[in-house]
């Protein structure tokens, strides 16, 4: 279905104590179909994971309309569940324990958690890691414990902010494939917020390129590399031509922001 | 909960620039503002209370105000017996501490680098540091006698242990990578002491001497207090508490207050400086 | 798939135990050994072990060390209850309203740096010589750690984990339980550990300045008349109470709050 996540016109501006205001987004628009892998990358402070932010309705926008399947978003819900870029788990509960947050906010039952928890546990590749603490695992495991927690409220939209930034680059391709297998078995639609291009068009349907802030939508492009993806895509003259076409849309941006880090 | 409402967006702080809602003069300094207003606020109330309230007898005898406390300080040094109680104070202070010092460090950096005396010593420290010095205090009389030394041993005894234990954990706590590194160029163990360890433990060190110097003027008023000695603030205090003159008492309390926040000021300036090159850690007990 | 903290030996575990537990024992049989056979007892100045333990057991037997610990105990449980009751909200709301934060900062840690013992005549001559002005003086000194540890524990609340709950629709309340108390309750139980040492001394003190009965008391009045082996068989006493007290919390500390390492 397309439109499935829209946003219109969407206009966004902070106005923190004592500091001048800064315009987040502007003007911006995008449209995702059903069951897309759709990235978004951009430079740095260019709004892209405050996007996020106002999809999962944690912040509303000054202007324009943020919708799913034709509704308003208002609020977090469940049909979206967002995966952080620094994990986020909660440090005094179980892996288990972290894993049902979502359904032991909607009032779901410790049974009912505990079969669904478990499912997802495994899913992610964490059997047998269930009565674990956060600090006894690793970086990688704890992301995994991250996608697990989001994906068993069963959201429509899993919204991912930079996920695999904070781990290793060995971590990172191997979360990388997990992610897509767990994105084919589960589908749902996924828009994923990174820094790296490759990381973009190996994952990615489509790939937006935002402008410098205030965030708008600059490019769209298609990613036409066949599914199931591998690691060989990786080194091929059509993946690498992406990447250039990425880069190079990006580079202007942060070329006439003055640098790379928009501070 | 406003700070808590903002999600962490990832972006970027700006720059504040000659425009409406830049930070002024009063917003910058707020915290200072807030904190030495409220103070200044908590002795203004405190001054006027008996002019508006009426007292009861056994209430007035209590409410030293603040002009009442300046003027027993004045009297005190007039008097000329302020002086020497400082003096006499101060020396124990001094002589406590010193001695800690001179047996803390040595001591510590011992045990740090060897676990077997650490292990040994460990039951008998965590027994003294968890228990109150003052039940010493009777024994301690008994030893030392009425007089400087009494107060010295209580000193050294509150001051010895956070030295103790804070140079023991930076001894510790010294990079095994770093000895590696450095025995690797071929160091005996004072050169690694001088050139890993040492450096590694100063900020711990410090932190220690500024613990201890709280625990110290807490030694002074408390050996004082309580009979360690004839001479000195402490006594000028519970004299002037047996004989109702709460002015003096808070006088003398204010006294050891000052000393308290100046010195450990001065030690925490110090210690930023010798801190400089480590990461930032947060603050807790 | 990932490793695990590796599980320690039996030597690793229990060795400091052993060892410290080898040194507490030759330091008593040494003490003992050195007034038996080589060092002439005076009994005015010292004492030895078996003397001192015998004094304990008979103190116990007599019940006068059981009467004392209670008449002892008692301004204590009320000081620090009433420092829990009251110190922690104190704390927490500074944590809270920023600006209530700053102004009382100032204020409290110059009370803190202050030798607050030293108005202990005036609180047991104001409130008397009974339990209530041993609690109230008890009370002044327990209230800071809890206060400042509340502080800190409030500040230290997470941002991230904030969002997070409410991503997956956390409501206030939940953001209470989920994320505030179980962070703030490790402060807080490290604040008891301080505080306790603290009523400690307000026990003693009290005791020292004006009182017919307890532990402080006691120690104090055996040194008058110069029963060392009593006093010391008190003194023993009191040690053994404070370390159970604030090792205690630490392993209450260690086993309820796993997460905190190195802290």
């Amino acid at each position: 279905m397309a439109d499935y996540i829209k946003a219109e016109n969407i206009n966004l501006t902070f106005t923190p104590p004592n500091r001048r205001p800064v315009t987040a987004l502007q003007d911006f628009n995008l449209s995702v179909d059903e069951g897309e892998f759709v990235s978004i990358v951009g430079p740095s402070g260019c709004g892209k994971s405050t996007f996020l932010n106002v999809l999962l309705g944690l912040i509303p926008p000054n202007t324009g309309v943020m919708s799913i399947n034709g509704k308003t978003v208002s609020g977090p819900g469940q049909d979206r569940a967002m995966v952080f870029q620094e994990f986020g788990l909660l440090p005094w509960r179980t892996v288990m324990d972290n894993v049902g947050l979502g359904q032991e906010l909607r009032g779901v039952s410790k049974a009912e958690r505990r079969d669904a928890s478990q499912k997802f546990i495994e899913m992610v590749g964490l059997a047998g890691f269930e009565n674990h603490y956060p600090h006894e695992l690793s970086g990688g495991m704890k992301q995994r414990v991250g996608i697990a927690r989001a994906l068993v409220s069963d959201p429509d939209v899993l919204l991912m902010d930079e996920p695999f930034a904070a781990l290793d680059a060995q971590t990172r391709d191997i979360m990388q494939a997990e992610l897509l297998r767990i994105w084919q078995e589960a589908k749902k639609t996924v828009l994923f917020v990174t820094h790296q291009i490759e990381e973009a068009v190996y994952l990615s349907d489509r790939v937006i390129v935002m402008t410098k802030r205030p965030g708008r939508t600059k490019k769209l492009i298609d990613i036409p590399l066949a599914r199931p993806r591998d690691y060989e895509m990786r080194v091929t003259p059509e993946f690498n031509d992406l990447k250039l076409q990425i880069w190079n849309e990006l580079k202007d941006e942060i070329d006439s922001q003055g640098g790379p880090v928009n501070d | 909960m406003s700070d808590m409402d903002m999600p962490d967006t990832g972006l970027a702080p700006v720059e504040p620039v000659d425009d409406i809602n830049t930070p002024g003069f009063w917003e910058k300094n707020e915290s200072l503002f807030l904190g030495f207003g409220f103070i200044a606020l908590v002795i203004i109330i405190w001054q006027l209370v008996p002019s508006v309230f009426t007292l009861s007898k056994g209430m007035k005898l209590f409410f030293a105000t603040p002009t009442m406390i300046v003027g027993a300080f004045g009297d005190l040094i007039a008097s000329g017996k302020l002086w020497p109680a400082l003096q006499f104070s101060a020396s124990a202070f001094g002589l406590g501490l010193g001695l800690s010092i001179i047996v803390a460090l040595p001591l510590g950096v011992v045990m740090g680098r060897s676990q077997v005396l650490s292990d040994m010593f460990d039951p008998f420290i965590t027994a003294i540091n968890a228990t109150p010095r003052l039940v010493f205090l009777p024994l301690i009389l008994i030893w030392f006698g009425i007089g400087m030394w009494s107060v010295v041993v209580v000193v050294f005894i509150g001051a010895l242990f956070p030295l103790l234990i804070n140079t023991y954990e930076g001894v510790k706590n010294a990079d095994k990578l770093l000895i590696n590194v450095v025995k690797s160029y071929g160091a005996n163990e004072w050169e690694i002491n001088k050139l890993v360890v040492i450096p590694n433990s100063l900020p711990f060190i410090i932190a220690g001497l500024r613990l201890a110097i709280g625990r110290a003027v807490l030694g002074v008023v408390v050996a004082e207090f309580f009979g360690g000695s004839s001479n000195g603030v402490g006594v000028i205090m519970v004299r002037a508490s047996g004989s109702f003159q709460v002015d003096v008492v808070f006088a003398g309390l204010i006294l050891f207050m000052a000393m308290s926040l100046i010195l450990t000021g001065i030690v925490r300036s110090i210690e930023a400086r010798f801190s400089r090159w480590r990461p930032q850690q947060t603050k807790s007990f | 798939m990932e490793e695990e903290v590796g599980k320690l030996t039996f030597w690793q575990t229990w060795r400091r135990l052993i060892i410290g537990g080898i040194a507490v024992i030759l330091f008593f049989l040494v003490w003992e050994a050195l007034l038996t056979w080589f060092i002439p007892l005076n009994k005015f100045v010292i004492s030895k072990p078996s003397l001192i333990f015998l004094g304990i057991a008979r103190d116990m037997e007599s019940g006068i060390l059981w009467r004392d610990l209670l008449v002892s105990g008692r301004p204590l449980l009320f000081g620090f209850g009433a420092a829990v009751l009251i110190g922690i909200p104190v704390g927490v709301v500074m944590g809270w309203r920023e600006r209530v934060g700053y102004s009382l900062d100032p204020l409290l840690t110059a009370l803190y740096a202050s030798p607050l013992v030293a108005v202990a005549p005036l609180v047991i001559i104001f409130f008397g010589v009974g339990v209530a002005g041993k609690a109230i003086l008890i009370f002044v000194l327990c209230v800071f750690p809890f206060v400042f540890n509340s502080l800190a524990g409030v500040r230290s609340v997470d941002p991230l984990l904030i969002n997070t709950v409410r991503s997956f629709g956390g409501k206030e309340m939940d953001l209470y339980r989920i994320v505030i108390v179980p962070t703030v309750l490790p402060f807080v139980i490290a604040g008891a550990r301080y505080a306790i040492g603290r009523g400690l001394i307000g026990v003693l003190v009290g005791e020292f300045f004006a009182a017919s009965e307890g532990v402080g008391y006691r120690i104090a009045w055996y040194g008058d008349m110069y029963v060392l082996d009593r006093m010391f068989g008190y003194i023993l006493v009191m040690m053994v109470v404070a370390i159970l007290f604030t090792e205690g919390i630490r392993w209450a500390e260690r086993t309820a709050f796993p997460w905190r390492v190195g802290m």
